[in-house]
């Protein structure tokens, strides 16, 4: 194979690369030296080799960093217990409207993030009608309103990142071979057994996709926290904003932020692991027979 | 053997993109960050009034609309004025800023406007360019006799005042009428319906005069002591969030009772039922101040813009819209003959009688301790 042949490849890799470098690998690593460095905002802050900032940086933020999980982790089962039958719906038995309901979901992404969350702070604030219902049905929480408590910040993650969620188990739902759950059911198998023995293994992919797109913005958050919750509800994310911009403790805020992404990576290869058996194994099993 | 060849071009291209990130991680890394600028501090360089002008400001801190001081300042010299409301807090805003301002840069803005503490904190970082008198006629002839020699800026050299106001109670007269103390906003039964500025400097001190501690002399353990009582009130929900200038918003909106907060800001609550009080042990005095920063383009026309706002008849159209207390002289006398009622009014115009028990913002002794401190009140 001649050598100009054997580039092509890598030149078509070429653009995904230099993408991936520059906003990616620079950033990172520009992180990472500034998670090095020791002083004050007056004194300056000098590369210093300072791997104490990465202890430091946990000490005190750990209820911080329980909370995220804790509130990410509800979050996304919930918009898990949502987005399945939603989900399952749009695929099997929207007919006609498949394309609206769709379209639905995907709607709430063409105005930003931030304005639907601040819509939010406004259709639950303390004296909105919906409050009132909410409380007459004794939904509301204990603190007699629903902005500023645990419960907002994880209904707005639930609810910001419920798409992420949506997606991926309608694609995989989409393309799945109903005549094999007809196979089960000739097999005597009932509904119920058919769809924990044939659907639910066969949409494991999609679950796993879900879940990590849903956990790991989620779990960076600030916003919702911000806007939605009070106080003693603040997120790891916002101590790292508190840390860059009211601190403006660089050092701590880009450790606290290596951390993170290294705790979070930990727990995704984990959660392949156990989960993925269907969802990224399969591959490699046709690869390996091929 | 195809193999290894294609392992070999993969390790030269992993190679060359290993070499391209360590050169350009070499090139823009050199130096420390922070630490401010040590050259000597720049006199700031007039012009002429005209071009564009940037000017960072708190919300609600201007008159708007097409009779407004910018609308007319922008009549009047032709100079197109990007007026932003960026400032949300202090902190906020000079994090995002601080990186730019380190290399010398301002982000396009001409002016921004911080409170004295943080107009002290970037002149000393080497931030600000120095303000040469005789380029603001308007400025000096008229500056409220009161503000000519502050303790942080005595020479006026780098500050120059925008607005000046009182930290204290805004009470919903409707829900909490009894609220007259800061105490008060300890009391049980408004939990879960106060809020506190995030600003340190205002919601600290204002807590130390309701435990009878003078912030003017206030020790750093006295600093602690009311941070841990305010910690407390938050972990105990009866803090319902820090805020910034968005306290007016959960008025409006009718979640809270009470907060600590500003006294102009009835321009922006839209709340009738709600009322800047006095706390009975007083208040807590500041001004927020018209700023040049490093790298500002335009000074000429941020100058223009000093002195016209400086002119009593502007000032007065500014008061009469936004009710902080104007730093202007004879802002008064020109509010007497067309709106008596706000030229009386004691948040507007404030008697030093009304002003007794008021101490002026101050920073605590030891600034980065009994910041972290607050900070890890405010995230809890």
């Amino acid at each position: 194979m001649p050598l100009s042949k054997r580039l092509v490849p890598y030149l078509l890799l070429g653009p995904g690369l230099l993408i991936l470098v520059f906003f990616f690998v620079v950033p990172m690593y520009f992180m990472g030296e500034l998670a090095l460095r020791e002083g004050t905002l007056t004194t300056g802050y000098t590369f210093n080799w300072a791997w104490s900032n990465f202890p430091d940086s946990l000490s005190g933020h750990t209820d911080q960093i329980l909370r995220s999980f804790y509130y990410a982790g509800i979050a996304t089962l919930l918009a898990l217990l949502i987005a399945y039958p939603l989900a399952y719906a749009i695929a099997f038995r929207s007919g006609r409207y498949k394309t609206l309901l769709l379209f639905a979901v995907v709607a709430p992404f063409f105005t930003t993030y931030l304005i639907r969350t601040i819509a939010w702070k406004t259709i639950l604030s303390d004296s909105s009608p919906v409050v009132d219902v909410l409380q007459a049905l004794s939904l509301a929480p204990a603190e007699g309103r629903v902005l500023a408590t645990p419960g907002a910040v994880i209904a707005g993650l639930t609810y910001n990142f419920l798409p992420f969620m949506i997606l991926p188990l309608y694609a995989n739902l989409e393309r799945l071979d109903l005549r094999l759950v007809e196979a089960a059911k000739d097999l005597y198998s009932s509904s119920r057994i058919a769809f924990l023995r044939v659907t639910l293994p066969l949409t494991m992919p999609g679950i796993v996709a879900g879940v990590l797109l849903t956990f790991i913005p989620a779990f960076g958050d600030y916003i919702n926290a911000q806007l939605l919750g009070g106080t003693g509800q603040a997120m790891v994310g916002n101590v790292i904003q508190s840390l860059y911009l009211n601190q403006r403790d660089y050092p701590e805020a880009a450790a606290l932020s290596f951390l993170m992404m290294a705790l979070i990576l930990g727990i995704v290869l984990i959660y392949i692991r156990l989960a993925g058996t269907g969802a990224f194994m399969e591959t490699d099993e046709r690869e390996e027979a091929a | 053997m195809q193999k290894t060849n294609e392992r070999r071009t993969l390790a030269a291209v992993a190679a060359a993109v290993a070499a391209i990130v360590v050169a350009v991680g070499l090139a823009a890394c050199g130096g420390t960050t922070g630490g401010g600028n040590d050259s000597e501090v720049s006199v700031a360089k007039g012009g002429p009034v005209k071009g564009q002008l940037t000017i960072s400001n708190w919300p609600g801190y201007i008159d708007p609309g097409k009779n407004g001081t910018v609308a007319e300042f922008e009549d009047k010299t032709g100079v197109s004025v990007d007026y932003i409301e960026d400032v949300n807090d202090n902190n906020t805003f000079f994090g995002k800023m601080q990186p730019l301002l380190e290399q010398g840069e301002s982000g396009g803005r001409s002016i921004m406007v911080v409170t004295d503490w943080m107009a002290k904190q970037m002149w000393d970082l080497g931030y600000l360019q120095e303000i040469d008198h005789n380029d603001l006629p308007t400025v000096f002839a008229n500056l409220s006799p009161s503000l000519e020699s502050p303790s942080f800026d005595p020479k006026r050299q780098f500050a120059i005042p925008w607005q000046s106001g009182m930290t204290g109670l805004w009470v919903d007269k409707s829900k909490a009428p009894g609220i007259k103390s800061v105490n008060d906003i300890f009391d049980p039964k408004y939990k879960g319906k106060i809020t506190v500025l995030e600003e340190m400097r205002d919601t600290v001190p204002l807590v130390m005069k309701g435990e009878g501690v003078d912030p003017e002399e206030a020790t750093n353990e006295d600093w602690l002591k009311s941070i841990d009582k305010i910690k407390s009130a938050a972990q105990s929900g009866q803090i319902r969030a820090f805020t910034g200038n968005n306290y007016t918003e959960e008025l409006t909106a009718g979640n809270i009772v009470a907060a600590i907060g500003w006294s102009g800001d009835a321009s922006i609550v839209q709340n009738k039922n709600a009322e800047w009080r006095m706390p009975t042990e007083g208040c807590v005095l500041w001004s927020d101040n018209m700023v040049i920063p490093v790298g500002a383009p335009n000074v000429g026309a941020a100058f223009g813009w000093m002195d016209f706002v400086y002119e009593p008849e502007v000032a007065a159209g500014l008061t009469e819209y936004i009710t902080y207390v104007s730093p202007v002289d004879g802002v008064k006398d020109l509010l007497l003959k067309s709106s008596p009622e706000l030229a009386n009014d004691p948040l507007v115009f404030p008697s030093e009688e009304f002003q007794k028990n008021c101490s002026t913002q101050d920073s605590p002794p030891d600034v980065e301790e009994v910041s972290d401190a607050w900070a890890e009140a405010v995230t809890g």
